[in-house]
């Protein structure tokens, strides 16, 4: 918690020293002070010892008054030159470690406001001899909020037990949540921090910064799991890009065996069995895994080896048929290539013929669209033509220049530019299919055209052989032999090559399903149940307050906590769905006033409940805005002097009147801080 | 049968798709910018609007008169097309009062320039504008066209 104990304010000027010393206690401090008395400045002078002074609207001593910085008027009308004025403010954190803070508003040394002095200890009414040690901090600087020697607000944040969450920034950095933006949602200013929820909070390029503030001041678990998501959807990207590399290169390594693969996951899976994958290769129009293929060539290694090789002439017979099966082999097959490339030719020039309708499309499109263009240009520029009036006779007329005869009724320009982005759409589609059966048709033509090769080659062997010297070995029987020895060879290699795959594909999957599981983690909505819990109070607490405090611009049903910026909102049924509408416009000026009593202080309740990171202080300058009856501010009052853990500051004027503060203070248990006379008058 | 017998049928008209050559508004606006960019003092034949015309149709088209320029009109053209749509258009424009007709030829209006400018701030029809320019105002002129067109029918028209 953060609690101020005391300020004081030292004023050095021609005529002396002037200042004052103000005493706060635990639970409800009512600040009483007439107008002009000097209320605001002690306001002011709290958030300026605390360097929270951008919630009032600017940094350092610009934003002090005058009286700290020109003149003290004191008594009227008569005046007293500032040299140098100091104030000092005691804050106790929840372990009841005690600091003072001093900083210069302006001084005759060359001291930066940007500079404070911490003092580990009391200071304010220090009777003894020996001061508190202390040390020199900076507000605003470069490293104000980070530099763990001198940043004030980082040490700050350390007395206040906090720990403020990197953000995400406009330009996409990430960043610590500024501690002043957390102030404005504890500490509301008087001239403009009634006009909306955080009115004063510093923008700092923050999108929705008031959530972020709200989900740190309630510890909402939905940050990190926000966090959490953007995590996961990175990593899975990266398991995605992966994958895509690894079938490639399971398509490249089948390619390279001659084989298709079978049993590629085009995404990623979670695969319990992968026997389902597997490179296919073919023998005699037979198809085959890798590991069957090789058994089979093995095999057939064994009978030729056990065979002796057979002299050219033992071999005639063989070889005849052999070459008759060749031959066979090489007219079905040249007649399917021939049937294929002739439909690759016809695919092809379908191709071209798609491709030359797109273009035309394209072109009409750009027409189409200059023709809209022009058509509102005209209809700006008053031609009836545009308006599909004639001209001349003044009569309705289609927006076509087809003869009149012709009774058909064209599309409006705009949907006509719809049709050919569908057609666009359509005949791209058209042209991708096309292009696929013309890879694929390629690839088989490539396919068989190895194939015919390699069997005329093996026709020619044989035809060689034939005509050969009988009694020398067959040549054909030992290439086959030597050949089969290769292939086996080769095919060991694939198949180790296909494995290590596998073990990398299995790896990958099982990152996968990591992922997957710690995305089915997440709540859908990001909110946990502790979240909710802490809303739906937050929500309730609301409702009850307002109520409390007489609201009654809206029925509470209508009213909720916005599930995106954590604000109040009036939702109401629009149609089918509902739609939210900010309780700012939606209430009158005073009952408008009343939910920002009632939503400080159930931010208040809620962080209680649920140790939250709440510095259980609230300071409000005039919270009697907007006409609101004496009587309502008496119930406020009352309500807000339960809160005797937190330390509430009240700052009011009464009206100027005795009367009013009797009325509104009746039966309220609260500390009277009485400002008499001046804020800042003569130091005896 | 008789629960699936057909009562009677009902036909709708549905708006079809027409080519945007068959649109007032491009049209019009083709007609401005051919008198604009084309044509000396802003004025032209029928048959002059009529070939630059159809050129913008398509590329092909565009390309036949691009050579018929830069070999200096000595190819012969294939006949270019007249279009009635082009004729409803001019109705328009001169209804409209974006050109008027002066001793049997068409004059751009102070409104017509006007619209003009409008259609260069609003960016578009690149190509055309990119065609047009090419040929600008001296390439083809009335007389030469009133030339090949005699010449055509000198050596087409019987009778």
């Amino acid at each position: 918690m953060l609690k101020i104990n005391k300020i004081k304010f030292e004023v050095n000027t021609d005529s002396g020293l002037y200042g004052s010393n103000y005493e706060f206690s635990n639970g409800l401090n009512i600040i009483r002070a007439n107008n002009t008395s000097g209320k605001s400045s002690l306001f002011q002078a709290i958030t300026y010892c605390l360097g929270f002074e951008e919630i009032i609207g600017g940094r350092n001593e610009k934003t002090m008054q005058s009286v700290f910085r020109d003149q003290v008027e004191y008594p009227k009308d008569s005046f007293h030159k500032v040299i140098q004025s100091f104030v000092y403010l005691e804050i106790e954190n929840t372990n009841n470690d005690i600091i003072t803070i001093k900083r210069s508003v302006i001084s005759n040394s060359d001291r930066k406001p940007q500079l404070v002095d911490v003092y580990f200890g009391k200071l304010i009414d220090n009777k003894e001899e020996i001061l508190p040690d202390s040390k020199p901090m900076y507000i605003h600087d470069k490293g104000g909020a980070t530099d763990e020697i001198y940043g004030f607000h980082l040490f700050l944040e350390n007395f206040l037990d906090w720990n403020l969450p990197n953000v995400l920034t406009n330009s996409g950095d990430s960043r610590k949540l500024y501690i002043q933006q957390i102030a404005s949602s504890f500490m509301i200013e008087q001239k403009s921090g009634w006009s909306d929820f955080f009115a004063t909070m510093p923008h700092f390029g923050l999108a929705n910064k008031e959530a972020r503030a709200i989900e740190f001041l309630l510890k909402l678990d939905v940050t990190e799991n926000k966090k959490r998501k953007q995590q996961i959807s990175f990593n899975k990207r990266i398991i995605e890009d992966k994958w895509v590399t690894l079938n490639n290169q399971f398509i490249r390594l089948a390619e390279k065996g001659g084989g298709t693969i079978i049993g590629l996951e085009p995404k990623p899976a979670i695969i319990n069995d992968y026997r389902g994958l597997n490179i296919l290769l073919t023998k005699d129009e037979e198809e085959y895994s890798i590991s069957n293929y090789i058994d089979l060539q093995v095999e057939e290694l064994k009978l030729t080896q056990n065979k002796a090789i057979f002299s050219v002439g033992q071999n005639i017979s063989s070889d005849e048929t052999q070459l008759d099966k060749l031959n066979n082999f090489i007219n079905n097959l040249s007649l399917n290539y021939e049937l294929i490339s002739t439909e690759l030719n016809f695919d092809k020039d379908r191709l071209r013929s798609y491709k030359s309708q797109l273009n035309l499309l394209k072109i009409d499109l750009v027409k189409n669209k200059g023709a809209l263009k022009v058509k509102k240009l005209g209809a700006d520029f008053d031609l009836k033509t545009s308006n599909e009036v004639c001209p001349t006779c003044n009569q309705e007329i289609k927006d076509s220049l087809l003869p009149l005869e012709v009774e058909q009724v064209p599309m409006r320009l705009e949907d006509n530019i719809d049709f050919i982005d569908a057609q666009i759409k359509m005949v791209t589609i058209y042209i991708e299919g096309q292009e696929k059966t013309i890879r694929e048709k390629d690839k088989k033509l490539d396919l068989y055209r190895v194939r015919l090769s390699e069997a005329r080659g093996n026709v020619r062997q044989i035809k060689k052989e034939l005509v050969s010297d009988e009694r020398l070995p067959s040549i054909i029987e030992i290439e086959n032999r030597l050949n089969l020895k290769k292939r086996i060879e080769f095919y060991n290699k694939l198949l180790e090559d296909f494995n290590q795959l596998i073990e990398d594909l299995k790896e990958l999957s099982e990152q996968w399903k990591k992922v997957v599981i710690d995305e089915s983690k997440l709540p859908k909505n990001f909110f946990s149940t502790d979240d909710d819990e802490k809303l739906t109070f937050l929500e309730r607490q609301f409702k009850i307050l307002l109520k409390e405090f007489n609201y009654t611009s809206q029925q509470s049903e209508f009213i909720h906590i916005s599930r995106e910026n954590y604000l109040p909102v009036i939702s109401k049924p629009f149609g089918e769905e509902t739609k939210d509408y900010s309780i700012r416009f939606d209430s009158s000026g005073s009952d408008f006033i009343r939910s920002i009593w009632a939503y400080t202080f159930s931010l208040l309740d809620t962080s209680i409940k649920f140790d939250g990171n709440h510095p259980k202080l609230i300071m409000m300058d005039e919270p009697k805005q907007q006409d609101a009856a004496i009587e309502n501010f008496h119930t406020f009052l009352k309500r807000i002097s339960s809160h005797v853990e937190s330390q509430v500051l009240i700052f009011a004027s009464f009206e100027n009147s005795d009367e009013a503060f009797e009325t509104a203070t009746k039966d309220v248990m609260f500390n009277l801080v009485y400002i008499e006379d001046k804020l800042i008058k003569p130091i005896e | 049968m008789r629960d699936s017998e057909i009562k009677d049928i009902k036909f709708s008209k549905k708006p079809i798709s027409i080519p945007v050559d068959y649109r007032p508004m491009y049209k019009i606006a083709q007609i401005v910018m051919i008198l604009s960019i084309t044509c000396t003092g802003n004025k032209s034949s029928l048959l002059k609007l009529h070939l630059l015309s159809w050129a913008l149709k398509d590329d092909k088209n565009k390309d036949e008169v691009l050579e018929l320029i830069k070999n200096n009109y000595d190819t012969d053209i294939a006949v270019w097309g007249i279009e009635p749509a082009l004729n409803r258009a001019l109705l328009f424009c001169i209804s409209e009062n974006i050109c008027i007709i002066e001793n049997g030829k068409y004059l751009l209006t102070k409104k017509g320039e006007v619209f003009f400018k409008l259609i260069i701030k609003a960016d578009v029809f690149k190509e055309e504008f990119e065609f047009l320019n090419f040929v600008g105002k001296r390439k083809i002129t009335d007389n030469r066209i009133e030339s090949i067109s005699n010449k055509w029918s000198l050596f087409n028209v019987k009778n």
